[in-house]
């Protein structure tokens, strides 16, 4: 085998690389990945938001209305979190 | 449950208040990286044009870090390489590990996670600061919002991104520990039904067995990737 004719054949395999860049298996496994990631999302905002309220009213002796409020804006925070990987994986079909 | 206990192996190492003994958590910690460690060597130390099988697996492994660090976070997240590589090889040993039986699952625990998660965070939020200086703040308010709501907006956003290092570390956590429970529940079933009605839930943990594995691999690439997208957030400001 000569030099020229590995050279041909390298850019070939380069060339199939390239276009087969995102393949099935590879786009299934990031459903899948982007699907592990839409409940933990939802769930983490509400949690924080929840903490949040709760710092918020032992600084400030408001029992219990920072906790009400922070936890419904962490509602929104995780379902504004969850339309966003939702619209990544729109995005990439 | 036996197998999520932390005991001390060893004597006991105490520095102040700290609690520093080795466990039987920093044993199988030590052996995922160790065995990293074995793996890669012996994986590039030959550096045939042919590739061995062991090279082929750590090539396969380094080509499929550095295409996600590429798709995800662009060219600019290129020198973060190593630690996402060491980030995902860890996380993928210990939850791989932590399948032979009489194991320990590390992830399981969510302190592990935890710390991991928070340091994340931390570094990704000092990248941005240093690349962006105060104008990474500005993710915090998206565009074309009215004024009216750009209070409300901001406070959602901010709640957002502290929800970060939480969802990562519970995720991993959370399927780990859930997959092994499930185990456990389906193992005992087998024993409390005998040898007659024992070979369904026996079944079922031999195809439970095979689902973790999967779940294992994913848990480890999806705490990968999302390192990735919270560091294209930091370098690359376009909200």
């Amino acid at each position: 085998m000569d030099n020229k004719d590995f050279k041909t054949r390298l850019k070939i395999a380069k060339e199939k690389i390239l276009k087969n860049n995102s393949n099935d298996e590879d786009k299934r496994g990031h459903f899948m990945g982007s699907a592990f990631r839409l409940g933990s999302e939802l769930v983490a905002a509400v949690v924080v938001g929840t903490i949040i309220g709760f710092i918020l009213d032992n600084w400030f002796d408001t029992k219990p209305w920072f906790i009400i409020t922070f936890f419904f804006l962490g509602v929104i925070a995780g379902i504004v979190n969850v339309i966003r990987v939702a619209n990544n994986m729109q995005k990439k079909d | 449950m036996h197998q999520f206990q932390v005991y001390r192996l060893g004597p006991e190492i105490k520095l102040g208040n700290v609690d520093l003994s080795f466990t039987n958590s920093s044993l199988f910690m030590l052996i995922s990286a160790l065995s990293i460690c074995i793996f890669l060597y012996f994986g590039s130390k030959k550096k045939g044009i042919i590739p061995s099988r062991l090279q082929l697996v750590a090539e396969i492994f380094y080509n499929f870090i550095a295409k996600m660090i590429s798709d995800t976070a662009g060219s600019k997240a290129k020198p973060y390489f190593p630690f996402i590589f060491t980030l995902f090889m860890f996380v993928l040993l210990c939850n791989m590990v932590g399948m032979l039986p009489y194991s320990f699952t590390v992830t399981s625990h969510i302190i592990v996670t935890l710390v991991m998660a928070v340091f994340i965070f931390i570094a990704v939020t000092i990248i941005g600061f240093v690349k962006h200086g105060l104008k990474y703040l500005s993710i915090f308010v998206p565009k074309g919002v009215p004024v009216v709501l750009l209070p409300l907006i901001t406070v959602i956003e901010i709640i957002s991104y502290l929800s970060r290092p939480v969802s990562l570390s519970v995720r991993l956590f959370a399927n780990m520990m859930a997959g092994h429970t499930m185990l456990k529940v389906f193992g005992s079933f087998v024993i409390s039904l005998g040898l007659l009605g024992g070979w369904l839930p026996l079944s079922f943990s031999v195809a439970l067995t095979g689902l973790e594995i999967l779940v294992a691999f994913l848990q480890a690439y999806v705490f990968a990737i999302l390192t990735c997208i919270y560091l294209n957030d930091a370098l690359n400001l376009h909200h």
